[in-house]
């Protein structure tokens, strides 16, 4: 091959210069006639003409058009089209009309590309190619995978819908039609690809998306955010966009305009979870919470596809739990706290009930679906007294909880070891999260998606009767609570109650303690104080028929019942 | 490795080059045996001037019509319009209602000097009344209609060529394809079939439609 001088080349170039500046000196190679959208013979994708070499004819004709776009010389289809759906979408899209429609005269895969009405005959394309060849470009006559469009974007639609601009202020490169409808002409601009798929400005950061879109909490949010790029592992998070970190894939991190996997709000997969998995799996996102769903005891995501609703009530109805159930993904953030950012912008329910949002504290996220919603399953142990409304476990008003919705009930807890007080409070994560997470001294992400042990405990605690007593068998209430104290204090409750019972008689802490609380509409501070609520299959009815604890004085009580074949009828201590 | 680079670059340069400069291997034409060439039939007597001219006693109410022969259309048409047409369209005036007088199909072409014909223009070169179908005309096309409208070359300073070599013309769009600075009929065609590119059955159209380039000397796209 001969090489060219330098010389040469500069010859070439300046002769290339001045036949470029000889026609007209416009940047003729630029726009259309670059772009895929020149479907002459000359253009420069797979999809064009066989021998055909006019540009703008397999679109506009300067005599005989039709009047359905400027100059047209495409059949308008005339099919029904499946239009966008969702819940929470406000304004319905019905089928696609004005520019939408002359897109979708190619774009829908129906019609041939090369069916002009100026022409007698088809124009032939290259390759034998008729209509749109199936892929990107070809999004059918099904729109539902599709950003809506042909929809009035009108200031009550702003007001309605929430969280979009006032329709006023598109004056910019993303405009409504004159009928103040988007069509497809908002986002793209059929002339001009400088953007790339043929955007009326570039998407970097989702700029074109934020246009319209304003979501709440967005400023602060990750998603936003991070710098974070994908290791390479895995499956390619963003496999429909050429950027390479968090913040410049932006809403396209989970969310694709068209041919979405998950039709109601347009995200990239069909399985709500793989939306979140991709990155939250260590190859882009640094903890791997992937992996704890592949644990004994979790919150199970991938069980229902299609159940979650964004428009559910609060107190969740139809039982299901999705990443986006405890995130909001348009608000977490890396903040620590009481309330992390991991769970910033999220609805919940109060300790009294109704809806709150944003949460202010994480029992309340909990309460969605472990309080008043129904078909929950039945207690894994059973009680005494059967309660498998949170809420009302955890009242404050209760004659004994766990101070999860505030400080207790102020007795005397001498186990309690520092910094926990009987004027602390607790998180529901402080019990359930990761067995090997931060709280239990390891490394995993925090937070109760997955767990060694059941029920999404983060430390082991053994509820079978005939357990033997160790630091470990009953190692989450030893987080808290002093085994020392418990066993070896010297008072009654510790010798002759808790010793004796747990370490002499093996029963678990769990035949006499119920851990969240016992609700007040059910129990009473004479027998149901100190948690008191028995594990029936161990604690029996004694020789009276009585299973009951009476509290006497402090730190003084009495027991009827029978366990391990021992009437107390009563036994005090 | 550079070299080869350099080569690439090169050969996109001027396959962009070439496009622009697609040959147009048509003789340089004169009206005859032209589509404004009506001698060969039977109406006009093997003359082919006189459908539209009259050395003699010709039709001076029609402003901007030298020695003008053919009955004027007297159809009112309908404009055309869109909603981001920045240009003011009116009704159609100065050449190109000599065009419609055959073009929109309501007056024979073989109605001229003062006889009414019978012979109607053909439906493919009929665009009828309603010029909502066909590009604009009548209109003024100036650097502040470029500004308003946004993907227009300024007329007054883009420079386009029109013709088949040798017979061509260059110069500005406002110079060489406007009428009092309007767009007209002949801002795209030639009637005389003087500076034309392609065979008969091509249009008369001044500038090649290879590559659209007709259409991109004004727009912009």
């Amino acid at each position: 091959m001969r090489r060219v001088s330098s010389q040469q080349a500069l010859r070439f170039v300046l002769l290339g210069v001045a036949v470029f500046l000889l026609r007209g000196g416009s940047p003729a190679c630029a726009g259309i006639v670059a772009s895929k959208h020149n479907l002459s013979v000359s253009g420069p994708g797979s999809v064009k003409a066989a021998s055909e070499t006019a540009i703008c004819v397999f679109c506009h004709i300067s005599h005989n058009a039709t009047p359905d776009a400027p100059l047209w010389n495409r059949r308008t289809p005339t099919g029904s089209y499946t239009p966008y759906a969702s819940s929470t979408a406000k304004a319905a899209a019905g089928q696609p009309d004005g520019a939408s429609l002359v897109c979708l005269s190619c774009h829908d895969g129906t019609i041939a590309l090369g069916e002009l009405l100026s022409r007698d005959a088809t124009t032939s394309m290259a390759g034998g190619t008729t209509t749109m060849p199936s892929g990107t470009g070809n999004l059918g006559t099904d729109l539902s995978d599709d950003h809506p469009v042909s929809i009035r974007y009108d200031s009550q639609l702003a007001s309605t819908r929430g969280e979009l601009a006032d329709p006023a202020t598109l004056t910019g490169k993303v405009r409504l039609d004159a009928g103040g409808r988007l069509q497809c002409t908002s986002c793209h601009d059929p002339h001009d690809d400088s953007n790339g798929k043929f955007l009326v400005m570039p998407n970097t950061a989702s700029a074109l998306c934020a246009t319209c879109h304003r979501k709440n909490y967005w400023s602060s949010s990750s998603h936003k955010l991070s710098s974070a790029t994908w290791n390479g592992a895995g499956s390619d998070p963003w496999p429909h966009t050429t950027a390479t970190t968090v913040a410049a894939n932006a809403c396209e991190n989970c969310h694709r305009p068209h041919q979405a996997g998950g039709r109601k709000w347009l995200l990239n997969d069909l399985k709500e979870e793989d939306n979140c998995l991709d990155c939250h799996s260590g190859n882009v996102a640094p903890k791997n919470v992937k992996a704890e769903f592949n644990k004994t005891s979790i919150h199970p995501m991938a069980m229902t596809t299609g159940t979650h609703d964004a428009a559910e009530p609060t107190v969740v109805q139809a039982r299901h739990v999705e990443c986006v159930d405890c995130h909001n993904p348009h608000a977490a953030n890396t903040t620590g706290g009481t309330l992390p950012g991991s769970l910033a912008g999220l609805r919940g329910v109060p300790i009294g009930g109704g809806t709150i949002e944003p949460i202010t504290a994480e029992y309340q996220l909990c309460f969605r679906c472990h309080a008043d919603s129904p078909g929950k399953p039945a207690p894994d142990i059973p009680r005494a007294i059967v309660q498998t409304n949170t809420r009302l476990e955890f009242n404050t008003a209760n004659p004994s909880y766990h101070p999860v919705a505030g400080p207790g009930k102020g007795g005397s807890v001498p186990s309690l070891m520092a910094p926990w007080t009987t004027t602390s409070v607790i998180k529901c994560s402080d019990c359930h999260n990761n067995n090997a997470g931060p709280g239990a001294g390891g490394t995993g992400p925090n937070g109760p998606h997955g767990s060694s042990y059941a029920p999404l405990l983060e430390r082991q605690y053994l509820t079978a009767d005939f357990t033997t007593e160790s630091s470990s068998a009953y190692a989450l209430c030893y987080k808290c609570h002093s085994r020392d104290t418990l066993f070896n204090s010297g008072t009654s409750v510790a010798s002759t109650v808790h010793r004796l019972h747990v370490v002499g008689e093996r029963s678990p802490c769990s035949a006499c303690h119920d851990a969240h609380g016992i609700s007040a509409t059910q129990g009473n501070a004479t027998n149901n104080s100190r948690l008191i609520n028995w594990d029936t299959s161990i604690v029996k009815p004694n020789s009276s028929g009585l299973r009951k604890w009476e509290r006497t004085t402090a730190g003084h009580g009495r027991c009827y019942m029978t366990c391990h074949g021992d009437n107390h009828n009563p036994e005090s201590y | 490795m550079k070299h080869t680079r350099g080569r690439t670059w090169l050969a996109t340069w001027f396959a962009c080059g070439t496009l622009l400069l697609a040959p147009q291997a048509v003789s340089a034409a004169t009206i005859t045996g032209s589509a404004h060439d009506f001698s060969s039939l039977n109406w006009s007597g093997g003359r082919i001037c006189v459908a539209c001219h009259a050395p003699h006693k010709s039709d001076t109410s029609i402003a901007d019509a030298p020695l003008w022969n053919h009955t004027m259309s007297s159809a009112s048409y309908q404009l055309y319009s869109s909603a981001t047409l920045k240009a003011t369209i009116s009704q159609p005036g100065g050449n190109s209602k000599l065009c419609l007088s055959c073009h929109d199909g309501t007056v024979a072409v073989d109605s001229f000097g003062g006889t009414t014909g019978t012979s109607m223009i053909s439906s493919k070169s009929n665009i009828g009344t309603d010029l909502k179908k066909s590009h604009p005309i009548g209109f003024t096309y100036d650097s502040a209609l470029t500004t308003a409208n946004g993907s227009l070359h300024d007329p007054e300073t883009k420079t386009v060529t029109i013709g088949t070599a040798p017979q061509t013309k260059t110069g500005t769009i406002k110079a060489l394809m406007l009428y009092n600075g309007k767009m007209e009929c002949g801002s795209c065609h030639d009637v005389h079939n003087t500076f034309t590119v392609g065979g008969t059955g091509s249009g008369l159209v001044k500038v090649s439609q290879d590559g659209s380039k007709l259409c991109l000397d004004c727009h912009n796209k």
